[in-house]
Formats: structure tokens, C-alpha cells, sequence
């Protein structure tokens, strides 16, 4: 956000300072808890786990059903975004439908999903699928929809097809604000995978902060706390770089879901 | 209205009719197992008949009622601390880094620690309500305060204007934009959010109705759940651009 | 200061500090600014006298909007005092009203007309039931009348700056300050915002100081017209202008003392730039 400084001193004095006041507070204290746990026992029980394995198969299982979640649901998406953003009657006649569908809260889906395909994967690709189809569809439309009308002209006075409109003209003009939909896409993909497997499913960082905490292991849950929000930052910052390598400023606009 | 775009709206009812038909002919030809796919009428009459006889009402209201106290909760505390974020340079300097680093975080993986400190409570759902749409909340009042017009601070010290008259007459109006794009962020958020701490603390919710539905394979019921899902998140969603378009009249222009 | 430039003013360059026309008003004694580790203006004297119309001419960057700011109470000099009356200004006073050139920015976009010039009213805390009417007759004082339930964006710029004006006369201002309000605007709507900043400062006998890059306009506003020297920003000339008023955009431009001055100004401004 344009509105914070990138890099200054200051940012880092009340993160550390709370973190140096928590664990003062934990060994002054003594803490005996089920649900809290010193900072510097958060990192052993973290760096532990990590050594285990255990995160890193978590982490694999919740990155690999974000990612082909993502790969389906963006893929359809980005199709039907730009199939009513080049045809304006299809995107009229499907008004209705789609504003029907779209208000679903995604986690609606996950009872359905659970229903079809049992604990596991596919679920949860499911979820992932059908939570960044919309953020897809919107967005490719929306930049398909703003593509200088000029280079629609020009098209026509080359006399290309349909494809060669499509891979030549549009795709290229509305690739940056659709890169903008995948980053965003990705953030949503991570949040919905964890919150399905928070709320059901047996896989992934989601299941094991959960578990942590039902086996009453503080230290750990906070751990898979602190590595999902690890996760969550490290994937955004990297589309963030990406964008900024592939697209330079053109695409540093921010669009809204 | 005019008369072209009444004429689209039909013709894409139609249309949506016709997916209703589709999904109807689906289940009847037994294309897909009504085990996971009710048709439009067992979905219909599992509604109809959860409202009439049933609680399908009462635990409607109930999501409503969370969602709602959650989203005023998290818009409140994010207007107040977002102005105050956003209005100070220094506070950003100090504050932005550390929202910047959790920004990204799900806000559903608090649920566990929240449970752990709260129990399958209430006061647990309405906390991951609260936190989750601070957020969006709390980010755009920020970014609203920090972006407002340099020149109109001037223009308010030549005024004479009180500090408090600043905020309130400049400061305020001037970040309703983003104010009003954070709380449709966040009433969505809140949306979700309830859906999960229902299905999880097993309150008196459609989000547990959803998930006891299917747990019992009763699909019908199931449907009609997420149907009114849709209907809360629709609804919701409208009334917030209706809001925004009262609000924010100021930027039509002709 | 440089000598080529005082010799080109016989009354000295701005020794005659006081003001032919009454008491001070504001004045500028010894005025220092840096700005950024940069000296933006160094040892402005100026007094302005009351109801004297004083313009500031002088190229981009030489400090003339910096001058006006200190006069308003927006900057504090680094050297020297700025006196409104006989007390030093600490602050931006209520009655010493301020029209910006970026109008689009100045007004607040989300209220209308009357909603702007509202602003100004509660400021000042005038009671609610005159507002109504103050509104109106402000609005049509500065030609927009049944404007008033407009918003800024619905407005032309000549429009939008008659807005501004409107509101800064709500304060009651004892003096304008105006910078560069019309650079933005084309020609017809300057010289119709001209006559009518000229009739507004003589009907209530305000005080004004107006920036701008334009000597014609200098001239034809201005009792005197001061001109800036850059790097750093310092006075360098001052021209008294003895035209008859009311002014009249061709009789005026047409008198030969206007051709006069407008040739020494060029003159001056030619020579600086050589």
C-alpha cells in the first residue's frame, strides 16, 4: 500500500518490542497455559517441526491444493472473462446467472464439497476453484472491457480471426491487470485453503494449527500461526516482485475485488 | 431505467431460468446422484419447509445477527484506529510495517488460538469476525487518511478550523471512499467468517446447518442453506452499493 | 540587492515601504525563508498598506507563492517577522482569507457549492439560521447564482475558482490573498475574474495581495507591482501604478501610462533574464 514508507527503522521497534515484552512477560510469569506460549518455545516448537517434516509435508499439501485449485478455477475464469469481455451479448445474457451465483460465500461450498469428494485434495481443490474463479472472471472482463477500442480497429483493418484477435490483441493489451488478478487469485487461494482445512478438512497447515491446538500444545500451534502467516507474506511478496520485473509501473495500479 | 436495459435484464433472467431447468433435468434424469445434487425443487420445498416448520429461520437470523455485530464491530474499531494510523506520519512509520506483515495472514488461521483462549463460544465467533474484517477495515481507513488532499489541510488552517472540525469536516469525508471499499471488504469477511465459527463452535447458525446437512447426507436441506448463503451475501452486498452511491454522490460528474 | 535594477525605479527601490494609501496592514520586515536546506528568500521588506492592491510578478521559482504563504501564517520565516497590524502572525488568521490557484484541489469535492461556502461560514462559527442567506448572497456576489447545488466537479474552472472566491469572502477577510488564481483559466475568464476580483476588493475595501506571472495582469489589478529576482528569491523592483479606477479592460490597457509600465516591467524582466 502507497500509503506506508517501504523500509524504515521505526516499523521494526513495536514488533520486537512486543515480541521482547511477551516473552519477558511468559518467563517472569512462569506462563503454564494450554493456549499461549513463550516466543523464544514458539521458535523451538516451530524449528522442530520444520526439522520433522511435518510442516514441510503440511506445507506441500496446502501450497500443492491452493495452487491446482487456483490453476482451475483462475483458468476458467480468465476463459469466461475474456469470452464476455470480447462479446458483450454473452456478458448481458449471463448477467443474472452469474450475479446469482457469485454473492456465495465460498466457505458455503465447503459442506457441498465434503459431500462429493470426501476428506482429502479434491475437496478442497474444490473450494479453492470455485473462491478464485470469480476475482478471475471479474477482473480478465474488466481488462478485456478497457482494451483500447483503437486496437480492435486495427485488428479489423488486418483482418485477423478471432484467434489470432485474441492471442495478438487482447491477451497482450489486458496481460498486466490480469497478472493483477492472478496475485491477487494466489493470496485468495492460500486463505481459502487454510480456512478449509481449518474448518474440515485433515490435511495441510490449517489441520495441524488446528490439531496443535486441540492436543493443547501451544508452542506448536502458534508455530503453524506464525509459518502460515510466513507463507501468506512470502507468496505475496513474491508476486509483488514478479509484477513489478514483468510489467514494471503499468501494472502498479491496484484493482479491487 | 432505460428500456435496452430492461430488455437485457429479462433476457438474461431468462437465460438463468433456463440453467434452473438444466440443473432440474440433471437430477431427474439422475445425471448426478441426488445423494450430493437435490434438484431446484427438493431444494425449494428443504427451504420453503425449514422456514415454515422449521428452525432454517431462526438460524438465519442468526448468522445475520453475527455477521452484522462482527462487521459493525470491525468497521468502528477500523475507522477509529485507521484515522489515527493514517493521520499521524509517525504512527504509520511506527504501525505500517507490522499491518503490511500481517495483511496477508488468513484470518481464519486465528480460529485455533481463539478457541484456545475462548472455548467453542460466542465470544469466540464474534472475536474471528471482529479481527478478520478489522483488516480490510483498518488498511483502507488508512490508506483513505493518508491520501487526503495536502492542500485542503491548508485550506482548513487558514479556516481556522479546530483539529477536531478538521477530522471530522475534511479528514473524514475525504476518506469515505476507501472507508465504504473496506467495509464492503469487510462485510463479505464478516460473511465467511461467521459461516466457519459456526460450523466449528456449532452455534445456532446456517453455517452449522450447512455442515450437519451434509454430515447426514441430507442434501436438500443442504441446498437450501447455501442458497440462503447466497441470498445474505447478495442482499448484504446490495445494500452496501446502495449506501455508496448515497454516499459517495459527489463523484458522479455529468 | 542589485544597483542596475533600483537605478530603473526612482522612488527607490522598496524603500518606500509604507504604502500611499493607509496605516499597514501586513508587512514583511527582514524576511529569511529556507526551505529544505534551500534559500528561498532573503531580506524581503513589503509592507502593505490598507485597501492597497499589491501585485507579485517574477519567473517560476523565484518565490513569489512562498512570499504569499508567509503572509497567510502557512510559513514561519527563519529570519525576520511577518506583522498583521501591529501583532506578529504565528498563525493563519480567520480574516486574512486565501485563494489558491489549484482550485480543483482547494474545494472539497464531495460537498456542493453551497456546501463549500458553508465551510467557511462554520469556521468563522457564524449562527446557523443567516448561513442560508449569507450563502446566497455570496454566491451571486461572485456570479453564480442558482449554483449553489452544484458540486465542484459539475463545474467549469472559471466557475470553480468563483467558488473558491466565494468561500474566502465568507470569512469576512479584511485581506485576500490570492496566488495565481487564474493561471489556470483562459483568457476570456481571466479578464471576467479580473473586473471582478477588482469590484470585490472595492466593495469591501479588503486588502490584496496577488501573485501571478502575468505583468499585464499586474498592472491592470495592481496600486503597486512588485517584481522577484530567483536564487535567492529578493525584491527587485517596484513600480507604482497610477492608473485612474474603476479599471476597464480597454480604456485601460489602452492608456499610454499602462503602455509605459508595461514596457519597463518587460524591460526589467529582460534584463534579469539576460
Amino acid at each position: 500500500m502507497s500509503g506506508f514508507a517501504t523500509y524504515d527503522a521505526r516499523g521494526v521497534v513495536i514488533p520486537v518490542g512486543l515480541i521482547v515484552l511477551a516473552e519477558v512477560a511468559a518467563r517472569v510469569s512462569g506462563l503454564q497455559s494450554d493456549s499461549l506460549a513463550a516466543p523464544s518455545d514458539v521458535v523451538v516448537a516451530g524449528v522442530e517441526a520444520l526439522l520433522d517434516g511435518s510442516m514441510l509435508i503440511a506445507t506441500y499439501q496446502t501450497l500443492g491444493s491452493a495452487l491446482i485449485g487456483l490453476s482451475i478455477g483462475f483458468g476458467i475464469g480468465l476463459a469466461l472473462g475474456v469470452l464476455l469481455g470480447m462479446f458483450r451479448v454473452l456478458d448481458h445474457l449471463l448477467e443474472v446467472t452469474i450475479e446469482a451465483i457469485r454473492p456465495i460465500p465460498s466457505v458455503a461450498l465447503i459442506p457441498i464439497s465434503l459431500l462429493v469428494f470426501g476428506f482429502g485434495y479434491r475437496m478442497e481443490i474444490a473450494v479453492v476453484a470455485f473462491a478464485t474463479l470469480w476475482p478471475a472472471l471479474i477482473l480478465s472482463r474488466a481488462a478485456i472491457a478497457g482494451v483500447e477500442p483503437r486496437l480492435f480497429e486495427v485488428a479489423r483493418a488486418l483482418q485477423f480471426g478471432l484467434l489470432a484477435r485474441i492471442v495478438k490483441i487482447v491477451i497482450p493489451a489486458a496481460l498486466p491487470r490480469v497478472f493483477v488478478a492472478l496475485r491477487l487469485g494466489i493470496g485468495i487461494s492460500l486463505i481459502v485453503g487454510v480456512t478449509v482445512e481449518i474448518s474440515a478438512n485433515v490435511i495441510g497447515v490449517g489441520h495441524e494449527t488446528m490439531l496443535a491446538g486441540q492436543s493443547l500444545r501451544p508452542a506448536l500451534m502458534l508455530a503453524y500461526l506464525v509459518w502460515i502467516g510466513i507463507l501468506g507474506w512470502g507468496v505475496n511478496a513474491a508476486m509483488l516482485l514478479a509484477q513489478k520485473h514483468l510489467f514494471g509501473p503499468a501494472a502498479n495500479m491496484e484493482a479491487r475485488l | 431505467m432505460k428500456p435496452s436495459r430492461i430488455a437485457w435484464f429479462f433476457a438474461s433472467l431468462l437465460v438463468a431460468c433456463g440453467f434452473v431447468m438444466l440443473w432440474q433435468y440433471l437430477s431427474d434424469a439422475r445425471l448426478v446422484s441426488p445423494v450430493f445434487l437435490p434438484g431446484p425443487d427438493r431444494a425449494w420445498a428443504a427451504l420453503v419447509r425449514g422456514i415454515t416448520q422449521g428452525e432454517l429461520g431462526a438460524r438465519w437470523l442468526g448468522t445475520i445477527e453475527r455477521m452484522i455485530y462482527g462487521w459493525l464491530l470491525a468497521s468502528f474499531a477500523g475507522i477509529v484506529i485507521g484515522a489515527f494510523i493514517g493521520s499521524s506520519e509517525r504512527a504509520r512509520a511506527y504501525v505500517g510495517p507490522m499491518l503490511e506483515l500481517i495483511r496477508p495472514l488468513p484470518a481464519s488461521a486465528v480460529v485455533p488460538l481463539a478457541i484456545s483462549l475462548l472455548g467453542l463460544s460466542e465470544a469466540m465467533v464474534l472475536t474471528v469476525i471482529g479481527f478478520g474484517a478489522l483488516w480490510p477495515m483498518l488498511l483502507s481507513t488508512v490508506h483513505g487518511f493518508a491520501a487526503v488532499e495536502p492542500r485542503l489541510y491548508e485550506v482548513s488552517r487558514a479556516l481556522g478550523l479546530p483539529q477536531w472540525k478538521v477530522i471530522l469536516k475534511i479528514a473524514l469525508p475525504s476518506s469515505m471512499p476507501d472507508i465504504v471499499a473496506g467495509m464492503r471488504l469487510a462485510l463479505t469477511v464478516s460473511l465467511i467468517l461467521t459461516v466457519i465459527g459456526e460450523m466449528l463452535a456449532s452455534r445456532e447458525g446456517l453455517g452449522s446447518h450447512i455442515l450437519i446437512s451434509a454430515r447426514s447426507f441430507r442434501s436438500a436441506d443442504l441446498f437450501a442453506g447455501v442458497i440462503l448463503l447466497g441470498v445474505t451475501g447478495y442482499v448484504s452486498a446490495m445494500a452496501l452499493t446502495l449506501a455508496e452511491s448515497r454516499l459517495l454522490r459527489w463523484r458522479e460528474s455529468h | 540587492m542589485n544597483k542596475a535594477y533600483e537605478a530603473s525605479n526612482p522612488g527607490g527601490p522598496h524603500a518606500a515601504v509604507t504604502a500611499q494609501t493607509g496605516a499597514p496592514v501586513l508587512a514583511a520586515k527582514g524576511v529569511h525563508i529556507t526551505l529544505g536546506g534551500r534559500k528561498i528568500l532573503q531580506d524581503i521588506d513589503l509592507t502593505i498598506g490598507e485597501g492597497e492592491f499589491v501585485c507579485v510578478v517574477g519567473a517560476s521559482g523565484c518565490g513569489k507563492t512562498t512570499l504569499l504563504r508567509l503572509l497567510a501564517g502557512l510559513y514561519q520565516p527563519s529570519e525576520g517577522s511577518i506583522r498583521y497590524r501591529d501583532k506578529e502572525m504565528l498563525k493563519p488568521r480567520q480574516d486574512v482569507a486565501i485563494i489558491f490557484q489549484d482550485y480543483g484541489k482547494a474545494l472539497l469535492p464531495w460537498r456542493t457549492a453551497r456546501g463549500n461556502v458553508a465551510l467557511a461560514l462554520e469556521a468563522i462559527g457564524a449562527p446557523r439560521a443567516t448561513r442560508d442567506a449569507r450563502i446566497e448572497e455570496l454566491l451571486a456576489k461572485v456570479g453564480l447564482p442558482g449554483e449553489a447545488d452544484k458540486y465542484p466537479n459539475q463545474m467549469s474552472g472559471g466557475m470553480q475558482q468563483r467558488l473558491q472566491i466565494a468561500r474566502s469572502l465568507a470569512q469576512n477577510p479584511s485581506v485576500l490573498l490570492m496566488d495565481e488564481p487564474f493561471g489556470a483559466l483562459d483568457a476570456m475568464t481571466r479578464q471576467g475574474l479580473q473586473d471582478e476580483v477588482l469590484s470585490i476588493a472595492r466593495s469591501t475595501g479588503a486588502t490584496s495581495f496577488f501573485v501571478t506571472h502575468d505583468l499585464e495582469e499586474a498592472i491592470y489589478l495592481g496600486d503597486r507591482v512588485v517584481g522577484l529576482l530567483a536564487n535567492p528569491g529578493r525584491v527587485a523592483i517596484t513600480l507604482d501604478v497610477k492608473l485612474p479606477r474603476p479599471r476597464d479592460q480597454l480604456t485601460t490597457r489602452e492608456d499610454p501610462e499602462f503602455l509605459r509600465l508595461r514596457r519597463e516591467l518587460f524591460d526589467f524582466i529582460k534584463k534579469a533574464e539576460a
